[in-house]
């Protein structure tokens, strides 16, 4: 194993991983702001990628303004979601298994209709920073990774700052953590979950915009990364969205060091047994207990 | 593509088939020849099953207008799987019972042409399968014909091609599905043809980066790297991280799909597969160009291979008769039949006998097929 190869392991993991924590991150703010396990969180990256792309190839708008469309979109998914089916079953005191249930329907629907409207094909966006690259020790990293490990640690910072700095991110905590306490003080309870998702929607969508030039996005690249981010959710503790992040580059680089360390045929079995030793050591997720005391 | 614009375009195809691609048309009548087909148009497999029914439409107009069989007209009932071997199941009991068809062409899917296999063996009604012969299993049923290679013939062609590029340190990037069945092909037969696979790196199906696999093949040093996948992934994480090596990728990465999804990436690649559109051999323009003026794109393998199973059932037909029994059908079937994908013999063991010169070997060249000169001798 040559040191160049350890230097690439990192490169990838840490791009993977910050890939993981946006989804992650969305997922978990999701659960954290509405106790609703959000099996779509994956769909939203699609979503904002594809309306990205679209608005880019096909109505031609800039490349920065196609972006901000982009997570728009995401983000107004995210609201819609929240008003015309959340609301309506909270009303009815659903529990979380009926919500598991609503999201992994509009998964599912959600990917049947981008193949419907959208089609099979696979599309690429242009990477940040040109089709450079950045070489150290024959390991190779392309400035695009580079810029999506910048804004990943960026947007993670941001929620930090929403939540302990902002009134609607306090307010969204506070309803969050008691709602009927939340309530008595004047807090709309129902419009925090909205922006919840609105914000679970946004993440999503960011992490899939900045995807979208490594790995083509197709219909049913959502699965996949509900499932990374919901491993990097659970890992850094569910109901703290900053441990998504933690826990999303930590699985990245467990993935792709168990490649060089053992072998890729084993990637998953050593991936997932390190994660199942963490999760017995530190059960709450590695900040979930940060996550327990408001974040 | 979307549902309305695929149906609009078959509208489209259907209507030019009818009334300009076919120069000469002869006449049909008498009661029509059902034949049942049964292709993944919907789920995991819908990239082979969509272009295999697109294959099968156009061969049943080409069929018919020159005089179907001995002047009846022949119908493919064509039934989708939703990629569901249960499904694929059921489906050929309704067609083979409930529809009474003479023949069955399809699945799509290796699960769904084993679970489909058992219902047309024992009932004796001839099968032609869109897939490599499969599970040992496969080897028993005499009436099951496959229209593409064993895994075993892939794999070889991929040693061709290291071989003539003198490439003897190989290093293989596979997935954990189709890439799997490949590389246990590839394996004992590395060692025949003195190629030693430096380094052999697996990856998840649907895995969203494989950029560490594929350092660990750059620092294995080889002097070619195979690709043994089913998606654009590999293809993108090896460029990115300049590997200059040739790359030669095994015909489940050939269609279109992928290499749009690859984008810069997808140059410099090579895979032997059989039908290049975009330049295809004398005996397969006639195809390609009435594929092109049907559906207002290039075919690939799959639609090729569908396109010569009805014609291969429709000559079995014609030589045993429109209503010979199953069994006859089966003995008409097992011939050397020169398709427009391979030459197939189906009196081989693998009901199959496609040899490895039929393989073409393409190129992509800043993201369009190019036909290499390169052919196996014999």
């Amino acid at each position: 194993m040559t040191l160049s190869l350890v230097l690439q392991a990192l490169f990838a993991g840490v791009t993977n991983g910050i890939v993981y924590a946006l989804v992650g991150m969305g997922l978990s703010a999701i659960f954290k702001g509405s106790r609703v396990i959000n099996a779509m969180q994956g769909e939203f990256a699609v979503i904002g990628a594809m309306t990205t792309v679209l608005l880019l190839t096909k109505a031609g708008w800039p490349y920065a303004a196609a972006i901000a469309g982009g997570a728009i979109a995401g983000a107004l998914v995210g609201a819609f979601i929240e008003v015309a089916f959340v609301r309506f079953m909270a009303k009815k005191n659903a529990s979380e298994d009926s919500f598991l249930l609503l999201t992994i329907g509009l998964a599912l629907s959600l990917s049947a209709s981008i193949l419907y409207f959208v089609g099979r094909d696979g599309h690429l966006l242009p990477p940040l920073g040109g089709e450079g690259v950045l070489i150290v020790m024959d390991a190779v990293i392309q400035f695009h990774a580079l810029w999506l490990i910048a804004i990943g640690i960026g947007a993670t910072l941001a929620l930090r700052a929403f939540y302990h700095r902002t009134t609607i991110g306090l307010s969204m905590m506070a309803a969050s953590i008691d709602a009927d306490g939340a309530a008595t003080t004047g807090i709309n309870v129902a419009r925090m979950r909205t922006f919840t998702f609105v914000l679970g929607g946004l993440l999503g969508a960011l992490g899939g915009i900045l995807v979208t030039p490594l790995i083509a996005v197709d219909y049913q690249l959502g699965l996949n990364l509900t499932l990374k981010g919901f491993a990097a959710a659970v890992l850094g503790g569910l109901t703290n969205p900053l441990g998504a992040a933690v826990g999303g580059i930590t699985l990245g680089l467990v993935e792709s060091l168990a490649i060089i360390g053992i072998s890729s045929s084993y990637k998953d079995v050593v991936a997932f047994s390190v994660l199942i030793v963490i999760m017995i050591l530190m059960p709450q997720g590695i900040l979930g207990r940060a996550g327990r005391r408001g974040g | 593509m979307s549902l309305s614009s695929f149906i609009a375009k078959l509208a489209g195809a259907t209507a030019l088939v009818g009334l300009s691609a076919f120069g000469v048309q002869a006449q049909t009548s008498g009661e029509a020849i059902k034949i049942g087909a049964i292709v993944s148009v919907t789920g995991a497999g819908a990239g082979l099953g969509v272009p295999e029914r697109n294959g099968l439409l156009l061969a049943e107009k080409d069929i018919n207008a020159k005089g179907g069989i001995k002047g009846r007209p022949i119908k493919i009932i064509v039934e989708d799987d939703a990629s569901n071997p249960d499904t694929a199941l059921s489906k050929a009991n309704d067609l083979i019972f409930g529809q009474k068809v003479q023949a069955l062409l399809g699945p799509s899917l290796t699960a769904s042409t084993v679970a489909v296999g058992g219902v047309t063996h024992a009932n004796k009604i001839p099968q032609i399968a869109f897939t490599g012969i499969g599970p040992a299993v496969e080897r028993d049923r005499k009436c099951v014909a496959h229209v593409l290679p064993p895994q075993r013939l892939n794999a070889t062609a991929l040693l061709e091609y290291a071989k003539s590029i003198k490439a003897t340190k190989i290093g293989v990037l596979h997935d954990a599905g189709y890439g799997n069945v490949v590389m246990a092909e590839l394996k004992p037969l590395a060692d025949k043809y003195g190629v030693k696979l430096v380094a052999v790196e697996k990856f998840e199906i649907g895995a969203t980066d494989t950029t560490t696999q594929a350092a660990k093949v750059k620092a294995a040093q080889p002097e070619a790297v195979f690709i043994i996948a089913t998606s654009a992934t590999p293809f993108r994480n090896v460029k990115q991280i300049q590997i200059t090596q040739p790359v030669i990728a095994a015909i489940g990465s050939s269609s279109y799909e992928y290499v749009n999804a690859m984008g810069p990436a997808a140059d410099n690649i090579v895979i032997p597969e059989f039908v290049v559109g975009e330049d295809p051999l004398p005996h397969q323009k006639a195809f390609v160009e009435l594929y092109k003026q049907a559906y207002n794109s290039t075919p690939k393998n799959y639609e090729a291979a569908a396109w010569d199973a009805a014609h291969i059932i429709a000559a079995a037909l014609n030589k045993a008769g429109a209503d010979a029994t199953g069994e006859k059908l089966c003995e008409a079937m097992k011939a050397p039949y020169a398709g427009v994908l391979a030459n197939y013999d189906f009196s081989a063991d693998d009901m199959t006998g496609i040899p490895i010169t039929s393989f073409v070997f393409s190129k992509l060249v800043g993201g369009k097929y190019t036909r290499t000169p390169f052919r196996v001798a014999q």
